[in-house]
């Protein structure tokens, strides 16, 4: 080993780790933040009478995983050597306060292109899943159906936190996170229960506990309802699709700080808002958009709400379009993030757009479907297996579509296909959803999903 | 009981048994316990950073997160308490200091107790929705001592008392009082809101309001309001020393509420010192700091504006209505231009060239220039002092500037069409007199007039131009056409359109039967050369040289006017002449004829002819004679006529007489167009758009619009609606 003699040792640290000596300077550890153990101990409030050079430290750890966070420390870059377990490297981490840095250092900035297969996660519960959420910290959540009302949690770690039980395990339709600590859930009322169990509540997605039931009231009467589907504006606005006993129909907003509720927007004639399959805010745009699909209703409906007039912006449905032979339908709706598109998806994986600037217009359906084309299989496999209809996303300028057991990535104005994410395990993809740099895929089989990242891009 | 016996070994399940150590929470808390002492104590040197940490670490992780929380807190606050005691020992001064040992004491200590708990920080609070340690610590200093009954008070006392200090000019020590001010920001802004800023600005109020009583009765406004600007800077000046920055907003409200809003009329309108006077006075700096003070006032501007437009108004007024000044037009008119060139100078200077401001000046200038309705008439006479041949100002820069000033009270007058009579009348004179200074000077005033006013208003005056470049051609020509005119007087005849040219009834004079035969020897030339015009000879517009030898033998060249030469003439072939004799011979009107005879006879110094009797009023029997003793120093004598450069009162009333004429058919077009292009209109709506249409020109009377209106519904232009009388209809 070169040992540099001549140079003095000013700012050398020696580190006896579970008696592994290591040596680095001092602002190498110092790097690492004066809110972590490591930047703490070379700070100079802990060794005002130390004047020892290079300074010594003892640390009762692992040797193992500290050589890697030393390495990350170093070089900023995460390397994990063969054997060592992923989460007592995680446990060491959180012990120097570098938790924040593995993850930053694990997963690079999310690009649909260069998307990697991090882990198949399987889950343990009796139903198949339902529905997948991301979290803005790279966990996720999965809902599963049935009545069992459970919705398993997992941190970034993929390591499965408290699951979150609807009180009276009512089946939760749709969960969104208001932020990385909160959960949101939108459930079903059951009939025959005198007690209202549906309807909109939060959780700690950290403990699992309920933190508050967002109540709708019609005539200053509070009503229980069943919840379809939520979203959230990223200020302070929560909106649930609601369905009330007495055909109170329409869309509910809370204000997420108070808890209290903020309006209702009753569902006019010719619109579908009371039992939504999806809510989407459009920041550009200022509008929420509602989607309600076939064949939770016989027709489609996609409306958009602009809630500073109360007004409805933008409507589409396509009741009374000849049906084709095939009988086609628009199974599932979003909005382009510029808020100037909407993209459907029909049963048979072929892609529609709508114009949002303009009323009253026709889907614009592409070719029959590339998606369907560039894979025989997935023809076959839904013949033989349970098929699941075809979701849509939009993230960061792309639009993500599931087909089959496949995720494909459409980039550009063109929407062209850039990129197929395939995993074969699990059969058909029933839900997927992007968050925090990851996305996650459900399988509608075997209770299993994906987790996909993006890895650091190389330095060179 | 036997049964059991009968039974085979029994296998227990394994059970793995955690065994802690019971006593591990104490055994841990303890070490904790006695290095936050170590810590609080200064003796930190001792300690074992990791050692600590993994403690922690190990408690938290054994689930005794909670308990860990709490006896962390008692802990704390126990350390508190002792400081407390010391803190409130403090004698007098030593207060604020022991204060502020004790504060970075707790800072150093809590940093160090935040990083062994580092591990709690991140994994149990967050969960459980708890103050980080940090936050703890300084939530418990603030409960524990800065609002301990024993200190919240003596501590705000003592700050204010420091601040009061320093207003009436002690030296504090302000480092002190910036950590202090700073712990309680560090604590929370609510923290230094209500136990600090709150009770500050009160006080503050208070103090500005007893002193502002005290000087407001004794000083000057402009001493005041130094007073105030001294006392806003020093605010300033102290927030951004040792308080908060968003302070200085409230404290700057506080004195400007105090000093100068509660006495705002009473400072503007202060007798001897007020703005009156400041601006009477130009005094920059003083009106300066008023602008810049009542700035932040609400209101305060707009006072000062009313107050100026006011004080305009009044000064501008008596201006143009005092008797005195009608006198002289020019010096009318530039005792105006001295008016608007000292505001525009205190607004740019003090006000910040303040756009509400200028337009405050214009519209006050706009009020009292048009209270006088001989206005237009005098600034048109002041263009043309300044245009006149021989003025002083040689500088065409000068004159220019002096030009668009006049065009900025131009802008202000509302009978801009009376202004165009009148100039052009002038302009008239100028031009065939020859008095014109420069052809630039006035093309260029005649370019300030068209792009304000447009095309129309000087297509005429630029008409005048043409007529006298043409004039000269023509004459040119004539000259060089004849060879054999060298006989006859020289002539130079100026053609002027009819129509271009201020209409003058027509008195032609018998002309000498010298200038007669080269006339009508142009007057075939021109016609000869233009087909189908007319020839008028104006010869009351005209002027002649003439040489003369009297009769003791003096040579001179007199510079008379056409009537006075024809008079002048008939001495050739007589010797004494009456009145009636010259009148019966020339032709000339009376009046004109009279004022030419009182020039040549009566003027001081230029009495070429002698009258007889030697009277001022001229009778049909006078009878003249050439003064054979004239004698004058200079070789060339010009004789004047007399006749009065501004209007007489008659020619005043005639003047207005053809403007109302004018306006009439621009009144009638104006309808016209509008009812054209509207077919229905109501009565008042033509009102407006009419007034709106000619306010360019003229302000024009809505009784003559109303008479306009009557007589195109005589003229069937227009009608009445059959059923709302007040409709009108467009006739097409």
């Amino acid at each position: 080993m070169y040992t540099p003699t001549t140079t003095s040792t000013r700012g050398r640290v020696r580190l006896n780790v579970g008696g592994r000596v290591f040596e680095t300077t001092s602002a190498t550890l110092a790097s690492a933040g004066r809110d972590t153990m490591l930047g703490a101990m070379v700070d100079a409030s802990w060794n005002s009478g130390v004047h020892d050079d290079p300074a010594e430290y003892f640390i009762d750890r692992d040797p193992c995983c500290f050589a890697v966070l030393l390495d990350l420390l170093r070089t900023g870059d995460l390397h994990v050597p063969p054997g060592l377990p992923e989460a007592t490297l995680y446990r060491e981490a959180l012990y120097y306060g570098l938790l924040g840095r593995v993850r930053s250092a694990r997963l690079g900035d999310f690009d649909p292109d260069r998307l990697r297969l991090a882990s198949s996660v399987h889950g343990r519960s009796p139903g198949d899943g339902v529905a997948i959420r991301a979290a803005p910290d790279g966990g996720c959540c999965v809902s599963h159906g049935g009545a069992s009302g459970v919705v398993r949690v997992y941190n970034w770690m993929l390591q499965e936190r408290r699951p979150v039980y609807h009180p009276a395990h009512a089946p939760v339709n749709d969960a969104a996170y208001l932020d990385a600590s909160t959960l949101l859930l939108a459930a079903r009322e059951r009939p025959g229960r005198r007690d209202d169990d549906g309807g909109v509540s939060s959780f700690s997605a950290l403990t699992g506990e309920t933190r508050h039931r967002f109540r709708v009231a019609h005539d200053r009467q509070p009503r229980s309802f069943t919840a379809t589907a939520l979203a959230f504006d990223g200020g302070c606005d929560v909106f649930a699709s609601c369905k009330g006993r007495i055909n109170e129909y329409g869309v509910a907003v809370w204000d997420c700080n108070t808890g209290e509720q903020a309006d209702f927007f009753y569902e006019p004639p010719g619109c579908a808002l009371g039992e939504a399959d999806r809510l989407q805010w459009l920041e550009e745009t200022n509008t929420l958009m509602v989607a309600t699909m076939f064949p939770r209703t016989d027709s489609s409906f996609v409306t958009l709400l602009d809630f500073r007039e109360k007004s409805v912006v933008w409507s589409w449905s396509d009741v009374g379009t000849p049906a084709s032979i095939e009988d086609k339908h628009a199974v599932d709706a979003v909005a382009m993030e510029d808020g100037r598109s909407l993209c459907v998806v029909n049963q048979y994986d072929d892609l529609g757009f709508l114009d949002l600037r303009k009323n009253a217009s026709g889907v614009r359906w592409r070719s029959r479907s590339k998606l369907a084309m560039s894979d025989g299989k997935t023809k076959k496999a839904a013949c033989g297996e349970e098929a699941c209809y075809p979701k849509l996303a939009a993230h960061g300028g792309r639009l993500f579509a599931s087909t089959g057991d496949a995720i494909s990535v459409f980039s550009g104005a063109d929407h062209v296909m850039t990129s197929t994410l395939r995993c074969s395990n699990g059969g058909a993809i029933c839900d997927f959803s992007i968050g925090g740099d990851r996305l996650f895929a459900l399988h509608g089989e075997e209770n299993v999903f994906d987790v996909w990242e993006t890895p650091p891009p190389p330095i060179i | 009981m036997n049964g059991q016996k009968k039974r085979g070994p029994r296998i227990e399940p394994f059970r793995h048994r955690v065994e802690t150590d019971p006593k591990f929470f104490d055994k841990s808390w303890k070490k904790l316990h006695d290095a936050i002492r170590e810590i609080y104590n200064h003796n930190a040197s001792g300690l074992s950073f990791e050692e600590l940490y993994r403690t922690a670490y190990n408690m938290v992780l054994h689930k005794f997160g909670p308990k860990l929380y709490e006896k962390l807190t008692e802990n704390m606050k126990e350390h508190l308490e002792e400081m407390r005691t010391c803190v409130e020992a403090a004698q007098g001064g030593l207060f604020l200091e022991e204060l502020e040992r004790k504060w970075n004491d707790h800072n150093k200590a809590l940093t160090m107790i935040r990083d062994i708990l580092m591990y709690m920080d991140r994994t149990y609070i967050p969960t459980n929705k708890k103050t980080p340690v940090f936050d703890l610590g300084l939530e418990l200093w603030r409960d524990t001592i800065v609002r301990s009954p024993m200190i919240h008070g003596r501590l705000l006392d003592t700050l204010l008392e420091l601040i009061h200090r320093e207003r009436t000019g002690e030296v504090i020590n302000r480092c002190l009082m910036r950590t202090t001010t700073k712990m309680l920001m560090t604590l929370g802004s609510s923290v230094y809101q209500d136990d600090f800023e709150r009770p500050f600005l009160e006080v503050s109020a208070s103090f500005y309001s007893g002193e502002s009583q005290q000087f407001i009765d004794c000083y000057s406004c402009g001493d005041y309001l130094k007073l105030a600007e001294r006392r806003l800077s020093e605010e300033s000046e102290r927030v951004s020393q040792y308080m908060d920055v968003k302070t200085n907003e409230k404290i700057t409200a506080v004195v400007v509420k105090e000093m100068l809003s509660n006495h705002m009329q009473r400072l503007i309108l202060m007798e001897n010192s007020g703005l009156v006077n400041m601006l009477v006075e130009d005094r920059y700096e003083d009106l300066t700091r008023m602008y810049t003070l009542f700035n932040y006032v609400p209101d305060g501007l707009t006072t000062i504006r009313s107050v100026m437009m006011s004080h305009i108004k009044d000064t501008g007024k008596s201006l143009v209505t005092d008797p005195e000044r009608l006198k002289d037009p020019v010096d009318f008119v530039q005792r105006l231009l001295n008016e608007k060139d000292k505001f525009d100078n205190i607004i740019n200077v003090s006000f910040n060239s303040d756009k509400s401001f200028l337009n405050a000046l214009n519209s006050s200038f706009e009020h009292f220039i048009n209270l006088n309705n001989r206005s237009p008439e005098f600034i048109s006479l002041f263009v043309d002092d300044k245009l006149r041949k021989g003025v002083k100002e040689a500088n065409e820069d000068v004159l220019e500037t002096v030009l668009d000033k006049v065009m900025m009270l131009f802008r202000y007058l509302q009978e801009k069409d009376l202004f165009e009579k009148y100039y052009k009348q002038h302009l008239a004179k100028r031009l065939i007199s020859g008095k014109a200074a420069s052809d630039d000077s006035e093309r260029s005033m005649l370019v300030k007039l068209k792009t304000e006013c447009g095309y129309q208003f000087t297509s005429k005056l630029e008409g005048m131009f043409n007529d006298l470049k043409t004039s000269q051609d023509t004459t040119q020509g004539f000259y060089a056409s004849a060879s054999d005119l060298a006989d006859y007087p020289t002539i130079s005849v100026q053609i002027l359109t009819t129509g271009s040219w201020p209409t003058q009834p027509c008195n032609t004079c018998n002309l000498p039967p010298e200038i007669l035969a080269v006339s009508e020897r142009f007057r075939s030339y021109y016609l000869g050369t233009h087909n189908g015009r007319r020839l008028t000879w104006q010869t009351n517009m005209g002027n002649a040289d003439i040489k003369t030898t009297f009769g003791n033998g003096s040579k001179h060249e007199l510079n008379v006017s056409t009537y006075q030469m024809c008079i002048l003439m008939l001495f050739n072939s007589s010797d004494v002449l009456t009145y009636r004799e010259i009148e019966q011979a020339t032709a000339i009107p009376a009046v004109d004829l009279k004022r030419c005879l009182q020039s040549l006879a009566l003027m001081k110094g230029k009495q070429v002819l002698r009258k007889e009797p030697m009277s001022r009023d001229i009778a049909d029997d006078d009878s003249f004679s050439v003064n054979d003793k004239f004698t004058s120093k200079l070789f060339k004598v010009k004789i004047g006529t007399v006749s009065a450069q501004k209007e007489t009162d008659p020619e005043k009333l005639e003047t207005r007489q053809r403007v109302e004429e004018d306006r009439k058919p621009q009144i009638e077009a104006a309808i016209v167009r509008i009812m054209k292009s509207r077919r229905v209109l109501d009565h008042n709506s033509i009102m407006t758009e009419v007034t709106k249409q000619l306010q360019p020109r003229f302000l024009p009377n809505p009784v003559v619009i109303k008479k306009r209106i009557e007589s195109l519904i005589e003229r069937e232009f227009l009608e009445r609606d059959k059923t709302d009388r007040k409709m009108y209809r467009y006739l097409a």
